[in-house]
């Protein structure tokens, strides 16, 4: 046990020797996540923004906006004038609204105000907003002379006998004008797609399961070159004349790096919970199995690759061609349902793969441990496989 | 008392390669034995199998009585090995490196700490403890990989050409270690190219060539075997014309053989004086140019030539 710990301490520090090692062990990782998760297509909102200055703040005013607003493809911010002047020079807004003061009834129905509505030149947006605040009127005005005609056909068949009767029906008759239009059926709805999209994506979560699978195959990929390394300049051969065994020596080598990477994916965890605000579904135990199940498969596949390659500089580059490919084509850059089929289908021969559908299985399907046996499964078989094929192949000399 | 090492007819075979070809010798307890070869005789290899590196293909090998085939893990826990090559983890300090390797020979706890602070001390690098390896030079790099090698104080040592690449100081700090190191009592097995560090180290040597002991035994039998021969040794230039110097100097009344290594002319006969004048005019002649020249009495070198007809080669 203490040969164990001793030979574990000793490639910890000779990882992190060189202080860039944070570099890959943490900083990139987590850079990565947080610009992928952005790059990729955060929610966003995709209504046009139209600023709006409400001088009359009247009911009709707030009537005329929440008519806008109504359409789904126009979201209205209302503010101070200069502050909304502000937006609009900055091209915040493609549109600027102004309702004046003397926005009422009487000279909506004349049509006595104007409305001021500034647009950005040669935007489709702003055409867009012209023709939405044109129906928002229309709508807002259309009740008003609906009310109008009641009480002028009221009062012809019997005349009020005062104006307070007068303007409790116009009131009632407007109420009533502005419920059926709310009811009647629209005639035009937004869709911001033409198919429903079938993908379980969340950029945030797809960024940091991805690039944590990355970061951390990588370096275990790169086990090989430890090995290599250490046959190279003769500490193996010193080591293999010491009363130590060749098995605990491989063991090890294999647990240390097994176990870095463990803490390495804990510490990503980490950052997506409480920095990302990810939520890696409702299995903490199944996550862990699971990452220790990727760590294992890849640190077999290093040690596999390691009796094979005969010097460090070739084992860091194929460690970082393997594991960036595995990554692409295992999904942990891009959606796999993205790749054609025949991509995807041949990506099941990879650990990535089975790796990045567990965690998404647990994070954005809310699935249990139950639902990802399959995927320890396979990437165990992966462990075993490659583990036996490193252990009867290695070279001591 | 039995030997501590016995090796009874060692074969180590690379393929079709035969690097050993059935060595047999022993070393008591408290000697100084050194395998003298040139490069590629077989010394590595020999220590390689003696040290359970390497199975041998045939042949066995005891040490303390322990077999290096069945029993390694009680063979590797009586010796110490010293590589010919730096085996240490660059990116460790020295006082790392030695707490390390001492862990994996079984050491731990106050015994260790102990025994790093004695090795440090004996190998003179207390000071530089606390840096990594990588800062060191040579020397200093040399001096730790042998102190290595002392931490679980061995009973045999192995010693793999420890002098090679490094300056005259460090060589000589280090011999003068192998042979600190024996007064204490450890038994060593030193092999070298070097016939000088042969000579000054060995209470026994054996003379390897192409996977063969040639010679074994005292330096005083071993010299006896070229009998009162000199050594008439020439520090010419380097080219054709030395090696037709190296054929015609065969030709000298006397001359009993004559090799070439470099720029080094070597040539034994019974009287070097008598036959100085004949190889000056023969250099002469071929327009070689002399710059030293120097007589020596029988030594290692001369019997290697003697039983081998080549000098030893660098």
């Amino acid at each position: 046990m203490k040969k164990l710990i001793a030979i574990i301490w000793k490639d910890v520090i000779l990882r992190f020797s060189s202080p860039s090692e944070w570099l890959f062990f943490l900083i990139l990782p987590v850079v990565f996540s947080v610009i992928l998760a952005g790059g990729t297509g955060a929610p966003v909102d995709s209504r046009v923004r139209l600023v709006v200055t409400d001088h009359a703040q009247s009911p009709l005013s707030a009537q005329l906006i929440a008519a806008i607003e109504e359409t789904n493809s126009i979201t209205a911010d209302v503010l101070p004038q200069a502050e909304a002047e502000e937006e609009f020079e900055d091209r915040q807004a493609p549109a600027y609204l102004i309702i004046p003061a003397e926005l009422t009834s009487e000279a909506a129905l004349n049509g006595g105000v104007a409305l001021d509505l500034r647009l950005l030149p040669n935007n489709l947006n702003g055409v867009m907003v012209e023709q939405t605040v044109n129906t928002a009127i229309w709508k807002v005005s259309s009740a008003l002379r609906i009310a109008a005609s009641s009480v002028e056909e009221a009062e012809r068949i019997r005349p009020f006998e005062s104006e307070a009767q007068r303007a409790a029906y116009y009131d009632a008759a407007l109420q009533a004008a502005q419920q059926e239009w709310d009811a009647a059926p629209r005639r035009m709805t937004t869709v911001e797609a033409s198919t429903p999209d079938q993908i379980d994506y969340d950029p945030q979560t797809n960024s940091s399961a991805g690039q944590m699978i990355t970061w951390v195959i990588i370096p275990l990929l790169g086990i090989s070159g430890s090995f290599v390394y250490e046959r190279q300049i003769g500490t193996l051969r010193r080591m293999l004349v010491t009363p130590t065994r060749k098995g605990l020596y491989l063991f090890s080598t294999i647990l240390g790096n097994v176990l870095m990477a463990m803490v390495q994916m804990a510490l990503l965890v980490g950052f997506g919970v409480w920095v990302m605000n990810i939520h890696w579904g409702n299995s903490p135990g199944a996550l862990a199995v699971l990452l220790a199940a990727t760590a294992l498969a890849a640190a077999g596949i290093g040690t596999a690759m390691g009796a094979f390659i005969k010097t460090p500089g070739q084992a860091s580059g194929v460690a970082i061609m393997s594991g960036m490919l595995m990554a692409l084509l295992g999904g942990c850059w891009y959606p796999i349902e993205l790749f054609p089929p025949a991509i995807q289908n041949a990506s099941l021969v990879l650990p990535t793969r089975w790796a990045m559908d567990g965690i998404l299985d647990l994070a954005l399907r809310g699935q249990g441990l139950q639902a990802i046996l399959p995927h320890i499964g396979v990437l165990m078989g992966f462990a075993l496989v490659f583990f036996a094929i490193g252990v009867a192949r290695f070279r001591y000399e | 008392m039995a030997p501590i090492l016995e090796v009874r007819n060692l074969v180590k075979n690379y393929g079709s390669t035969a690097a050993v070809k059935g060595v047999s010798f022993n070393i008591e307890e408290g000697e100084i034995f050194s395998l003298l070869g040139p490069n590629g005789a077989g010394k590595t290899t020999t220590i390689s199998v003696l040290s359970t590196l390497l199975a041998p293909t045939s042949g066995d090998v005891r040490v303390g009585g322990h077999s290096v085939v069945s029993e390694p893990m009680k063979v590797r826990n009586l010796i110490g090995v010293v590589p010919q090559e730096i085996a240490l983890y660059d990116d460790l300090t020295a006082h790392e490196n030695l707490i390390f390797w001492g862990q994996m020979y079984n050491l731990s706890g106050k015994t260790l700490t102990d025994r790093v602070q004695q090795v440090l001390q004996e190998i003179e690098l207390a000071d530089r403890a606390k840096d990594r390896v990588r800062t060191f030079s040579g020397g200093m790099k040399r001096r730790v990989n042998i102190g290595v090698g002392l931490l679980h104080r061995p009973r045999l040592l192995f010693m793999d050409e420890p002098t090679v690449g490094i300056d005259p100081q460090s060589r000589r700090a280090i011999l003068d270690s192998v042979k600190a190191l024996n007064r204490q009592g450890m038994t060593v097995l030193y092999t070298t190219h070097y016939m000088e560090e042969a000579q000054e180290l060995s209470d026994r040597v054996g003379i390897i060539d192409h996977g063969e002991l040639i010679a074994l035994g005292t330096q005083n039998e071993l010299t006896r075997q070229v009998g009162e021969n000199d050594a008439l040794v020439l520090e010419v230039g380097e080219g054709e014309n030395v090696r037709q110097l190296c054929e015609a100097a065969k030709s000298i009344p006397g001359v009993v053989e004559s090799d070439t290594s470099g720029s080094t002319l070597t040539i034994i006969a019974p009287e070097a004086e008598e036959i100085l004048a004949p190889v000056i005019v023969q250099a002469n002649a071929l327009n070689v140019k002399i710059h030293s020249v120097a007589i020596q009495e029988p030594n290692l070198e001369a019997v290697f030539l003697h039983l081998t007809g080549r000098a030893l080669r660098d």
